[in-house]
């Protein structure tokens, strides 16, 4: 459980282009990624084949990039890769149809734990940490977002 | 069951206006009962933000009760799950229910079918009004976005200035309505604690008013919101530019949020004013009205619901309102009773008030209370919004900070709104004026961003137009990243890069069209539909029949390309498609509030501003209320609110509404007074 729960953040980490550490802290007390895990795992009939796939690349030394590509590259992979982005990204489970998208939120929690508002170098409508007057400064750099270089 | 406590003065709801009455009343020592249709002000926010925070459309609607999406599961007919007015006991009109505007089961607004034979710029087409309000204890300024600015003298004399709509009435001794008006702007922006900057405002006052009667007293209680990196973007590249022969500058727009710590906390910019400030640093009337309870005046029921307005037979005076009560939104009427007091004012808003009048009949008022004058529920309007959006050259860091801080405000009066007809009566110049918003909150409200842009780069769509290589009506490329194919399906750092430099740089001009009074665009009473208490449901008829207004569409269009291409940033303001009137063989869905106009395609969207069904006049057969907000046919009756206005003129209406409320508090002060 512990190891698909690893692959599970370190897939994330490719897919999402934020640091594992930022997406799922050692202390984790907000713990998003378990309620990630159960809604990808509740939806995803080979999420488990999905992350052996991701632990074989990791264990041949692939880069983030080729791990990324390997796995896109795979068609039953694909869309539910693409849906756990879009899961971290906005807190909601998408449905691609076609040329739209629709999406249902998981939870309050996972509204304000969406990547893209972290991507944006912002915070979450309605969910500011921030104090009077930021809005008049530019935000830190992006890699204090993601925890990565971009 | 009745009230027996002898009160002075009833209420009729909560919000803003009612609120600032039953303070002042209550200071004044007199008896003051509301009665709110809604439920009580919570004593915290926390269980509104939780239902915000799990909507899956951040409607300005959301977080307040009854549910406003997801009530219900998800079918083809209902994608959003809207619940069913009819089994509501307080449904109200929501912007979720736009789309679905003709479908009873789901819009609590009854509509009136479109004539035949109807082209895509027919004057004559009916649309879907486009605002909403809310049914709770303190009203619609839950879900305000806080913009404070005065009218301007001349929107109070559209029609001798400009030869359209009606003028304000005048004052005792033929004073002029804005400087009636000055005194009670002043205490409306001390309660409301607006942050300005007067010096701003000082430039903006002159430029249309050389006489300067905008008060010697004239300040802010709060300084200014500081301005966004948006606003900067505007404020130093729009210098150089006119609109119609008036200067382009950009105005720090006085709002009533906390630029410091005070009765309540600093902002904090969470960017969410719509539909909720999490910390109240935004002024809501739930302020107000803790003021008028600590009087020791004032009292409030919630859940009742007025459904009737009753009158002395002999006197024609209003002798009493009926209500009904509930215990659970569904669960219908737990009693009835009637509350008697000396004056009744009627504060429910711009469309639940003439609802309430209308129902209100008898024998001798065939046509409901305060109605001798058949204006009651007439010259409904809004401030029609024409949406422009772009992605700047670089960086602007949008989606931080109040939802917008600045404004346009420097074209909103002049010669061009001056009517000139030629000799069939046709307009051939003028328009209607604007002002415009600049946006904080990035392509959020224009296209549904950040999570378009973002199921565009995950699923490679083009929603957001940014995806596709294709050029813009100034020959731009749309494409963010011309490195990248059509249609890319991004992951990883790509995905990290090309959405922050997409975020990032989105910048959007809101332009608030002032509608013209017309008695056409109006609230009736449903002949069919009706709630779950069994009160009948407004019937909402809408229209935007004038060239005039229409004209002010075609000006923001091209004003928004111009402006964009001044400060070097791409447009991408999309065309919203052509009007479809009518069902169809091609299973094409009817639209809501598009139209054509001049060649081309328009949408519009709704303000909030939802204003003109009881207007204020010179005469009791043009008008439902005197200047001084009283019915003409009942005396003990007045109403308040925005409903009043008989223009709805070049700004947002909160803090004419709030200082209209308390000249109204005075006005009733000395009634019960002689």
């Amino acid at each position: 459980m512990e190891q698909q729960m690893n692959n599970f953040v370190g897939l994330s980490a490719v897919l999402t282009g934020f640091a594992a550490d930022t997406i799922a802290p050692n202390i984790d007390p907000i713990n998003i990624k378990a309620e990630y895990f159960t809604k990808f795992t509740a939806e995803i009939s080979n999420y488990a084949a999905i992350l052996s796939a991701y632990e074989l690349l990791k264990s041949q030394g692939k880069t983030d990039q080729e791990i990324g590509e390997a796995i896109l590259a795979i068609a039953d992979y694909e869309m539910p890769c693409r849906q756990l982005i879009f899961l971290w990204y906005s807190g909601a489970w998408a449905t691609a149809n076609g040329s739209m998208t629709s999406s249902e939120m998981l939870s309050a929690k996972s509204y304000t734990q969406g990547l893209a508002w972290q991507v944006m170098q912002s915070h979450p409508m309605g969910d500011s940490n921030y104090r009077y007057g930021y809005w008049a400064n530019e935000p830190a750099d992006l890699s204090g977002y993601t925890g990565n270089n971009n | 069951m009745s009230t027996t406590k002898d009160y002075d003065v009833i209420i009729v709801g909560s919000g803003v206006a009612g609120a600032i009455v039953a303070y002042k009343l209550g200071q004044a020592g007199k008896k003051v009962l509301i009665l709110e249709a809604g439920p009580k002000i919570p004593t915290d926010r926390s269980n509104y933000m939780e239902t915000f925070l799990k909507a899956n459309i951040k409607s300005p609607e959301s977080p307040y009760p009854p549910a406003t999406q997801n009530a219900v599961p998800s079918t083809e007919e209902n994608p959003l799950g809207l619940p069913d007015p009819g089994e509501e006991n307080t449904p109200r009109y929501t912007v979720l229910q736009i789309g679905s505007w003709r479908k009873p089961k789901q819009s609590y607004f009854d509509f009136q079918q479109q004539q035949t034979g109807l082209t895509g710029d027919s004057p004559d087409a009916n649309f879907a009004y486009g605002s909403s309000y809310e049914r709770v204890g303190g009203g619609t300024t839950w879900h305000w976005l806080g913009t404070s600015l005065r009218f301007l003298p001349n929107d109070f004399k559209l029609k001798t200035k400009y030869g359209v709509g009606v003028d304000w009435p005048t004052a005792l001794n033929n004073q002029d309505f804005y400087d009636y008006l000055v005194p009670y702007y002043e205490k409306a922006t001390n309660e409301i604690g607006v942050a300005g900057s007067k010096e701003a405002m000082d430039k903006l006052y002159t430029q249309f008013d050389q006489q300067r009667t905008f008060g010697p007293e004239y300040n802010y209680p709060m300084p200014e919101i500081v301005e966004s990196l948006v606003d900067e973007e505007f404020a130093n590249n729009v210098t150089s530019m006119n609109i119609d022969g008036e200067p382009v500058y950009v105005t720090s727009t006085p709002q009533g949020r906390n630029s410091r710590a005070g009765e309540r906390r600093q902002c904090a910019g969470n960017t969410n004013c719509i539909p909720i400030c999490p910390i109240q640093a935004k002024y809501d009337a739930t302020v107000t009205i803790a003021r008028a309870l600590q009087t020791g005046n004032v009292d409030i029921l919630y859940q009742h619901v007025v459904s009737k307005v009753l009158l002395d037979p002999e006197t024609d005076e209003v002798n009493g309102v009926e209500y009904i009560t509930y215990d659970t939104q569904t669960g219908g009427k737990t009693g009835t009773g009637t509350a008697t007091a000396k004056k009744y004012v009627m504060a429910a808003h711009a469309i639940e008030t003439p609802k309430l009048m209308l129902m209100s009949t008898s024998e001798k008022f065939p046509n409901g209370v305060a109605n001798s004058s058949g204006q009651m529920g007439k010259n409904l309007m809004d401030h029609i919004m024409y949406l422009a959006w772009g992605l700047s050259k670089d960086p602007v860091f949008p989606y931080r900070g109040p939802l917008s801080t600045s404004g346009i405000e420097s074209v909103r009066d002049g010669d061009f709104r001056k009517a000139v007809y030629d000799d069939t009566g046709k307009l051939i110049k003028g328009r209607a004026a604007y002002r415009i918003e600049i946006g904080n909150d990035g392509w959020s409200w224009a296209a549904g961003d950040p999570f378009t842009t973002l199921g565009d780069y995950v699923f490679g769509q083009n929603n957001s137009h940014t995806n596709v290589s294709k050029q813009n009506g100034q020959g731009k490329d749309l494409q963010f990243n011309p490195s990248l194919g059509d249609n890319s399906k991004l992951f990883g750092k790509e995905l990290v890069n090309t959405l922050n430099g997409i975020y990032t740089r989105q910048i959007r001009l809101g332009y608030l069209i002032e509608q013209l009074p017309y008695e056409g665009n109006s609230v009736e009473l449903s002949d069919t539909l009706t709630d779950n208490l069994g009160l009948p449901r407004p019937k909402v008829n809408y229209q935007i029949p004038e060239d005039y207004v229409r004209n002010a569409f075609v000006s923001a269009k091209k004003v928004s390309t111009d402006i964009f291409d001044e400060i070097g940033a791409t447009e991408y303001t999309q065309d919203p498609g052509e009007p479809v009137f009518y069902e169809n063989k091609d299973g094409k869905p009817l639209t809501s509030s598009n139209f054509q106009y001049e060649g081309d395609n328009f949408i519009f969207y709704g303000a909030g501003h939802i204003v003109g069904t009881y207007r204020i006049g010179t005469e009791k057969s043009n008008s439902v209320l005197n200047y001084r907000q009283q019915s003409w046919d009942h005396s003990n009756l007045y109403m308040i609110g925005s409903g009043v206005f008989p223009t709805l003129t070049t700004a947002n209406p909160t803090l004419t509404i709030a200082a209209m409320s308390f000249s109204a508090a005075d006005n009733i002060l000395e009634d019960l007074d002689s």
